[in-house]
């Protein structure tokens, strides 16, 4: 207890030693994981916002005229015990044609001239979220189209695979910063233990002298990496959540329904992301060790 | 047999900084390791406190082999030791208690048990009273003397001195090697290395003389 009293002790002791160093490097960190935050920020919002568009997203499966009463009976049947299908609507070409008639009542004398109805019947689908994303829709789509009886099977096919598209490009720079930047924040971080290391070498030396182990030698260092990390951490969503306010203003002011579907990351993720910067700057004071030497005995 | 050498050269850039030194040191003895600047001195006590492997031969501490210790084995052949420096190197940003309390505190000690131990040494080096202060407020002999205190804290089995009196005028450094007397007298087992004769003259025990790396002179003098 008393140990760990005076390890954390010591910690606190290098981060107020170096303060010039400590708050360069917290800023530094803060600035360099909120460019990583933006992209995931961008990557959570857009992701809500696809996951709203697809829910939007029907699938129409038109029939064939003149279907026997079984054999619809039957599609329908199929359908309704398909996991895709998250539910289903009727729509019988009596009601397609009144449908059309409310919707475009300009138009409806072009009908009329035909004789005939000429729409088809057809189901109109909502398919389960597990089921939505632009492959799985395409495969379902593919499958339902080879039932007899079916004629086409529509559904906005380039909303769905445009979004996907950016959601990946989104997920790839997303990722790409991630990896440079949080490499540049272990450097950081590293670069301010070493000046520590610097600073209290004799005291390292003395500590080796008089029988301390390397985890007892290391353990400050290590802790203090890792407060620098998690503060630039915490710091860094400070700025983002500064960020996303004045943006959701901007929108706001405009009049878009762009502003309900904006969110910032949900508590968890927020805790994560410390989290993550906590195990960079760890990270960080790791590397300045083992290049400082403190392997040496 | 407390410290035992066999053969023991050491290198430093093909130059021999000890060379071929064979030495035996019984527990409870006192021993003066005399020689100039560079005679091998330092080298010797860096071996034996693992902050330096030998090039050739072995070196037992208790019986153990220090050569051969693993790294992780070297800091509890070192809390064993007490180590005391020319410069003292305190750490000035701590107070005396808590440079004594140190070794301790390396170690787990209890609080208690700190208090109880450190408290004991400041008293038997005689810095009790400056126990709340920092090194800069002391003078070099107090210094010393608190360095000596944290060597000795842990009750080590060994007590090995470097230049102990080398910065410090005739009476301090007549002191510090009186104090030495009385911890060798307690049953550890003590080594100064050093070039002046006048710790040599007082102690008046066993002197090992080094002279450009080679054992040239074991000598037992009055108890």
């Amino acid at each position: 207890m008393r140990r760990g009293l005076y390890l954390l002790r010591e910690a606190f002791a290098n981060v107020r030693i170096n303060r010039t160093t400590t708050v360069v490097a917290v800023a530094t960190t803060a600035f360099t994981l909120a460019c990583v935050g933006v992209f995931l920020l961008l990557y959570v919002n857009l992701r809500t916002v696809a996951g709203s568009l697809q829910e939007d997203i029907r699938v129409m499966v038109y029939l064939d005229d003149g279907l026997a009463e079984e054999t619809l009976s039957e599609i329908e049947q199929r359908l309704k015990v398909d996991r895709a299908v998250a539910s289903l609507t009727y729509v019988s070409k009596e009601r397609a044609l009144a449908e059309f008639q409310a919707q475009f009542p300009s138009e409806s004398h072009l009908l009329e001239g035909l004789g005939q109805n000429p729409l088809p019947a057809s189901f109109e689908i909502t398919l389960a979220p597990q089921f939505r994303s632009s492959d799985s829709v395409k495969r379902w789509a593919e499958r339902i189209q080879t039932l007899p009886g079916v004629a086409q099977v529509e559904y906005s096919r380039d909303l769905i695979e445009a979004l996907a598209r950016i959601i990946r490009h989104i997920e790839l720079a997303a990722i790409a910063a991630g990896v440079i930047l949080s490499a540049a924040s272990v450097t950081i971080i590293a670069n301010t233990i070493r000046l520590t290391l610097y600073t209290r070498r004799d005291e390292i030396e003395i500590l080796r002298l008089i029988g301390a182990t390397r985890a007892f030698i290391r353990i400050p260092y290590l802790l203090e990496g890792a407060f620098l990390g998690g503060l630039g951490s915490a710091l860094s969503l400070a700025i983002l959540k500064a960020g996303f306010e004045f943006v959701q203003h901007q929108v706001a002011s405009t009049g878009r329904f762009l502003e309900s579907w904006l969110s910032f990351f949900p508590v968890h993720l927020c805790l994560l992301l410390v989290l993550a910067g906590v195990l960079l700057g760890f990270a960080g004071s790791f590397v300045s060790l083992s290049r400082f030497g403190e392997t040496r005995s | 047999m407390m410290i035992q050498l066999f053969h023991v050269s050491k290198y430093y850039d093909r130059r021999p900084a000890l060379s071929n030194v064979s030495l035996e040191i019984e527990k409870g003895e006192f021993v003066v390791l005399m020689g100039a600047s560079g005679a091998g001195k330092s080298t010797l006590l860096k071996l034996l406190i693992a902050a330096e492997r030998p090039d050739e031969g072995q070196i037992l501490v208790q019986g153990r082999n220090v050569a051969k210790l693993r790294p992780s084995e070297i800091p509890y052949l070192r809390r064993k030791l007490g180590i005391v420096f020319q410069d003292f190197r305190l750490l000035p940003k701590k107070t005396v208690f808590e440079n004594v309390a140190l070794p301790l505190m390396v170690q787990g000690t209890a609080g208690f048990e700190i208090r109880r131990k450190v408290t004991e040494a400041l008293k038997a080096v005689g810095v009790d009273h400056k126990r709340e202060q920092f090194p800069r407020s002391l003078s070099a002999g107090e210094q010393q003397r608190a360095c000596i205190a944290r060597a000795i804290v842990n009750g080590p089995i060994i007590l090995l001195a470097d230049e102990p009196t080398g910065n410090l005028d005739p009476e301090l450094a007549s002191e510090i090697i009186e104090l030495f007397k009385l911890i060798n007298a307690r049953g550890t087992t003590v080594m100064v290395a050093t070039h002046d004769p006048q710790v040599m003259a007082q102690v008046n025990r066993r002197i090992v003389t080094l002279m450009e790396g080679k054992l040239v002179a074991d000598q037992r003098l009055g108890a």
